[in-house]
């Protein structure tokens, strides 16, 4: 459904977006991930239309957003970022706008509003003046909008930003749900809301893909590499005593954390080796070094650590 | 041209649901009724009658100085949020991403405040009515008054517009096109200020003082339609130009 390929944009000497390649397929509720300023905004922004590229190409359902850009644009249904609406418009005036701006016929209009009305939850206020809108309101009738035209693609810019926890719930079952009959492709920096609602991550920090896959496919990639261990003793020496045992590649003390003396060892293990068993070797080495182990970090499985991992990295190399 | 009517009434729902065109509406009229009153109160105290013009061709000609003065502080307050409000609130975002052209977005603008600055005008008619009662009325003269205001409006509006493109800010899209129009009016005035020659036909040609006193006479020149018309086609060329440029900022 959407084909990304190469995406670099630059604004004068900031370069915004580096040689981003991706793909989304049909029927696939994707996770466009990354920290605030990462290049989410930008990317999606080329993907609508409303940016054009500096170089490399997208298609939309096989068109190419810079050349059949009318035709890229019909088939897509995109939210921006804060949900920008005419505050002097009642909610079903702006959809009726919205419904015919998109081409939809002007004797399926109605039903049209009425169907994205009830999808977003934003029935009872139909008859409001946009501007004395709460909002979650105005977030949802933002989501009205993108439904309004029944795309087979959405492009949701951070949809659940501003909301409170109860409405956020609701956004995601609704997105879950239109993740049935729609491909979406829905940006945030939140992780538990990738969890929640998406098949797939694309992991974007610094202007770039540092990641993609499934979720199991990013915890995994995780899991058979790292593990922290906390211990009371002299870092450099304990670094060395790691180093030694089977199985670990590497050993590095992190930044101390000033708790007690407690210094956090992170461990690096070599592909090969079986986890588990390789924390267990490390353990009993440092128990026989005389540190004092305080704490055995699990092995890090969250998209939480895959994330903060992927996008430091990033960081430390720029 | 896929989007032009939706555009054109969301623009004229949001001009008439805001209190921006009642209000200058209500100026506009004051305005009009002040000029209009002081030029009818100005012929009834003549004592010789055999005078060669009336208040109407006075109205929209010798003292259309006064009129466009009107125009020069309504035409750009019309254009000035066109394209300034919706980059400032984001919500040129939403048009833009929609399945539309520039083209589209921009002529179904201007073709809202164009059918705004109409139906401030449509009231003035009742001037000519109520002269009608007391003498004759030249309605061809009155007709092509009407065709001048229109091709003035028609071009001032564009520029407006155009200024609009320029800027994220209301009031400097609301100075820009101010300054705009008022050196193309001060541009007019040169007609009187040049020796004869290259210049003095050239503030002649672009004079809008001087269209409206001839159109006010019945004279329809075709050059002031083409120049009025080809401002307005330029401009609007122009912004959809900036329109799209928006794409690569």
């Amino acid at each position: 459904m959407i084909e990304a390929h190469e995406l670099t944009k630059d604004y004068g000497s900031v370069v915004a977006v580096r040689d981003v390649s991706f793909s989304v397929g049909a029927g696939e509720v994707v996770g466009f991930l990354g920290p605030n300023g990462a290049g989410k905004t930008t990317t999606l922004r080329i993907l609508a239309g409303f940016l054009g590229a500096t170089s490399g190409s997208v298609t939309i359902a096989g068109f190419d957003v810079a050349r059949q850009s009318l035709a890229a644009r019909a088939r897509l249904g995109y939210m921006p970022e804060a949900a920008p609406l005419y505050p002097e418009l009642r909610v079903r005036e702006y959809l009726a706008f919205r419904a015919a701006l998109k081409r939809v016929a002007r004797r399926e209009r109605k039903a049209a509003v009425g169907r994205a009305l009830e999808q977003a939850a934003v029935t009872d206020v139909a008859e409001t003046p946009i501007g004395q809108l709460s909002k979650g309101y105005r977030q949802r009738v933002a989501l009205a909008d993108a439904l309004v035209a029944n795309t087979p693609l959405l492009i949701l810019d951070e949809p659940t930003a501003g909301l409170d926890p109860n409405q956020i719930i609701e956004v995601r079952k609704l997105i879950r749900e239109l993740g049935k009959s729609h491909t979406i492709l829905l940006s945030t920096h939140i992780l538990p809301e990738v969890e929640a609602v998406c098949d797939r991550a694309l992991v974007i920090a610094r202007g770039r893909l540092v990641a993609e896959g499934t979720l199991a496919e990013l915890k995994a990639r995780q899991k058979s590499r790292q593990s922290v261990i906390g211990v009371h003793g002299d870092a450099a020496r304990l670094e060395a005593v790691l180093r030694d045992v089977p199985g670990v590649r590497n050993a590095r003390a992190r930044a101390a954390r000033d708790e007690g003396g407690t210094v956090e060892l992170e461990l690096d293990m070599a592909d090969d080796a079986e986890p588990d068993r390789t924390v267990e070797r490390a353990v009993a080495a440092l128990v026989a070094a005389g540190a004092g182990v305080r704490s055995v970090g699990p092995v890090r499985a969250s998209l939480e650590a895959v994330f903060a991992d992927l996008t430091r990295d990033e960081a430390s190399e720029a | 041209m896929s989007g032009f009517l939706a555009v054109y009434r969301r623009e004229m729902l949001s001009l008439w649901v805001t209190p921006l065109a009642w209000v200058l509406l209500v100026v506009f009229l004051l305005l009009q009724g002040t000029i209009f009153y002081s030029i009818v109160v100005h012929f009834t105290s003549l004592a010789d009658l055999a005078v060669e013009t009336g208040p109407v061709e006075a109205y929209f000609g010798q003292e259309s100085v006064f009129l466009l003065m009107t125009l020069l502080l309504i035409c750009p307050a019309l254009t000035m949020r066109t394209f300034a409000e919706e980059r400032r609130s984001g919500t040129i975002e939403a048009l833009l991403t929609a399945p539309v052209t520039p083209n589209a977005v921009v002529l179904g603008k201007y073709a809202a405040v164009l059918t705004t600055y109409v139906v401030m005008w449509a009231p003035t008619l009742l001037y000519v009515v109520v002269l009608r009662r007391t003498g004759a009325v030249d309605w061809h003269t009155v007709a092509s008054s009407y065709f001048g205001l229109f091709g003035i409006g028609a071009a001032y509006l564009a520029l407006g517009t155009l200024m609009s493109s320029l800027s994220k800010s209301q009031l400097i899209a609301l100075l820009l096109a101010i300054f705009a129009e008022f050196g193309l009016f001060v541009l007019g005035v040169g007609e009187y200020v040049f020796e004869p020659g290259l210049m003095r036909d050239l503030c002649a040609h672009v004079s809008m003082a001087s269209q409206m006193e001839e159109m006010s006479r019945g004279i329809v020149d075709l050059r002031r339609v083409v120049f009025d018309g080809s401002l307005a086609a330029a401009s609007l060329f122009v912004t959809g130009r900036v329109v799209d440029s928006w794409r690569w900022g």
